[in-house]
């Protein structure tokens, strides 16, 4: 009320200088106790041509073959805080299709020294680029392929402990070691896992930054003597006028899985795979991409790899809502080629922490 | 290894350490404006640095994390608050690896707790009214007395971190609040002519340059926060600038100006663009010469206007 007394007194033209503070009772000062809340859904129309789940099975959404099918993909619930003056909280709970989980649920360090930080919880495994994002930080709606068939079903990820050192140099280098306790596969039992990545940026030029990371994992593979490694190399380019909300964002990131000592060696061996994305922001309502991704076919009698072509339209109603219309070309091994056509409509509710670069 | 070998490796690690004591105190703003007040404050004795530039939209700064690196070394983090910066600082700061520029902190001052706010929602708050501040106007530094306010604070804090030059940080503060008031005083007797003439800008950025100018908010190109303005809302404004002779349209550098292009054509209003911070143009590029610009334009095309 003082507030609004004020502001009229100040508005009648009043000039000097100490009638212009009211420190300490501004906004600026008001104290909040209650975490940051918001909810975040997603649903799509989803069409494939063929029968997905025998071609080509992923963990992004599909329907029947020849069927536009609505599908609820997530609803994201939201809680951040700062605990106390050492460390803050994310809690990120998730209800899809098949039930509610937490998705992630960790604190992080605020206060430790020598460029140190640690995240301990139940967190998604610092690997790779777009396994660090949730869904909806995603430019496309679905991930790549081969992020779900050679690093994990959904994410990379569990109940752990993320040690990050910044290294005291010109340009921002992060190494990570993670000690974990991963399901790449759902349903599964837990495996130890041991992640390791550094990643870096640097500004190019005024207005581009160039991301470079290095990503690998070790998990314990069932049977004795067996292990799994992944390896990761991730590419960020991002062209951006200081004066504009248009950008031009390049991503890649190749995926290797070599399974070792399973006895088996169909299985044994090292499997490819990757992606590079274009997206073009134009302005604050519209973007536009495209992506090239590649990895091994799980179709029956067609080894080899599957090569898919997609390419993304996004509508921003606003920052807190968006329609994308993703439509894709999936070549699989002998020639045989599927198409997919996705709407999604995502939206944001409340105050959520904005997502790192 | 020979002896050469291991000085070159000693060499190289000594580098990577921290080095000796500094000299000046290292200051990191968001914006542009708060860094050359923190400048003005500051003099030989404190070495500032700004995270975004005038040119940019403030409210859309990317969280470049070789952002963070610049924080991580900062003895002072000023931010304007009031959720302006609430799109790209907290990952910033949570990256920094400096626990006390956190808010609160004591090497965090938020300028907007030093200023009186204006535009501080009184009803509920819901995003239907576009992506509104709900804290009040954060677009305070279009206010020299605010700035003073904030040089003030700035010197306040700057002492306490460094008590043995307090005594100049304090001194600099009230002799930059005096040469404003000096300025604003002649700024407010050129535009004295034109108090009550009513002015359309982009968004609500106006609210505190309008209350020591006695020039009135005659209405937003955005009908929301945010919001694009859809072509029944500029039909609206063009019905206003004739009701009630708004004859100047104010838009930041850094925002489209068809929309204010289209309203002035109808209405035959002048487009005026001004910088949105210190650096937002040549000219502006100390606080004084920012203002300074912002009022020339808006005088230039008030005078112009019939």
């Amino acid at each position: 009320m003082k507030g609004i007394w004020l502001a009229a007194a100040l508005a009648a033209g009043v000039g000097s200088v100490a009638q212009a503070q009211q420190a300490g009772t501004g906004p600026g000062a008001t104290p909040r106790l209650l975490p940051d809340i918001s909810a975040i859904g997603s649903g799509v129309l989803v069409w494939n041509r063929d029968d997905v789940e025998a071609l080509s099975p992923r963990s992004g959404p599909s329907g029947p073959a020849g069927k536009v099918t609505p599908v609820f993909q997530e609803l994201e619930v939201a809680l951040q805080a700062v605990v106390d003056p050492f460390a803050r909280a994310d809690v990120y709970l998730t209800f899809g299709p098949e039930g509610a989980g937490v998705e992630e649920a960790y604190v992080t360090t605020l206060a430790l020294p020598g460029g140190l930080q640690i995240k301990a919880g139940t967190l998604h495994s610092p690997w790779g680029r777009l396994n660090q994002q949730h869904p909806h930080a995603w430019d496309f709606v679905d991930a790549p392929l081969a992020a779900s068939r050679l690093v994990a079903a959904e994410a990379l990820g569990g109940p752990g402990l993320d040690v990050a050192w910044l290294a005291p140099l010109p340009w921002f280098a992060e190494l990570h070691l993670a000690y974990q306790e991963t399901t790449p596969l759902e349903g599964e039992p837990g495996r130890r896992t041991l992640v390791g990545r550094l990643a870096q940026f640097t500004d190019l030029a005024e207005g581009a930054t160039l991301g470079v990371g290095l990503s690998a994992a070790r998990l314990d593979e069932p049977g004795a003597g067996a292990w799994r490694d992944l390896y990761g190399a991730d590419l960020y380019l991002k062209l951006r006028p200081a004066t504009s909300r248009s950008y031009l964002a390049l991503q890649a990131e190749l995926y290797a899985r070599r399974l070792s000592g399973t006895g088996d060696p169909a299985v044994d061996g090292t499997r490819l795979g990757g992606y590079a994305q274009a997206v073009y922001r134009i302005g604050r309502d519209w973007a536009v991409g495209g992506r090239w991704e590649t990895a091994p076919s799980l179709a029956d009698g067609r080894p080899g790899p599957e090569q898919r072509f997609t390419a993304l339209a996004s509508w921003y109603t606003s920052e807190f809502m968006r329609l994308r219309l993703q439509g894709s070309y999936d070549r699989l091994p002998g020639g045989k080629a599927g198409l997919e056509a996705l709407l999604a409509l995502e939206f944001s509710i409340g105050v959520h922490g904005a997502h790192p670069f | 290894m020979t002896i050469r070998e291991l000085s070159r490796i000693a060499l190289l690690l000594a580098a990577l350490l921290p080095g000796p004591a500094r000299a000046a105190v290292k200051v990191v703003t968001t914006t542009e404006g708060l860094a050359s007040i923190a400048r003005e404050v500051g003099g030989a004795d404190a070495e500032v640095q700004h995270l975004s530039r005038g040119v940019q939209d403030p409210h859309f700064v990317d969280a470049n994390p070789t952002l963070a690196l610049k924080l991580r070394a900062a003895d002072l983090l000023v931010d304007v608050g009031l959720e302006l910066e609430v799109g790209w600082l907290p990952p910033l700061v949570n990256q920094s690896r400096n626990p006390d520029i956190q808010p609160g902190g004591r090497r965090r001052l938020t300028a907007a707790s030093a200023v009186a706010v204006l535009d501080v929602p009184t009803g509920p708050v819901d995003r239907s009214m576009g992506d509104l501040h709900p804290g009040g106007n954060p677009h305070f530094l279009t206010d020299p007395r605010r700035a003073a306010l904030v040089a003030k604070a700035i010197g306040a804090r700057l002492g306490e971190l460094d008590p043995a030059h307090a005594a100049g940080y304090a001194e600099r503060a009230a002799a930059f609040g005096k040469r404003l008031e000096a300025a604003l005083a002649r700024w407010q007797a050129e535009l004295a002519p034109y108090k009550g003439k009513r002015l359309f800008s982009q968004h609500k950025t106006l609210s505190y340059l309008h209350e020591w100018t006695g020039l009135v908010d005659g209405g937003e190109l955005e009908p929301r926060p945010g919001t694009p303005p859809p072509p029944a809302h500029l039909a609206r404004l063009v019905e206003v600038a004739k009701r009630d002779g708004v004859k100047v349209i104010v838009v930041e550098s850094y925002y489209d100006t068809r929309s204010g292009e289209q309203v002035a054509r109808l209405t035959g209003a002048r487009l005026v663009s001004i910088p949105g911070d210190v650096g937002g143009d040549p000219a502006a590029k100390s606080y004084e010469s920012y203002v300074d610009l912002v009022v020339r334009r808006i005088l230039d095309a008030l005078r112009a206007s019939p």
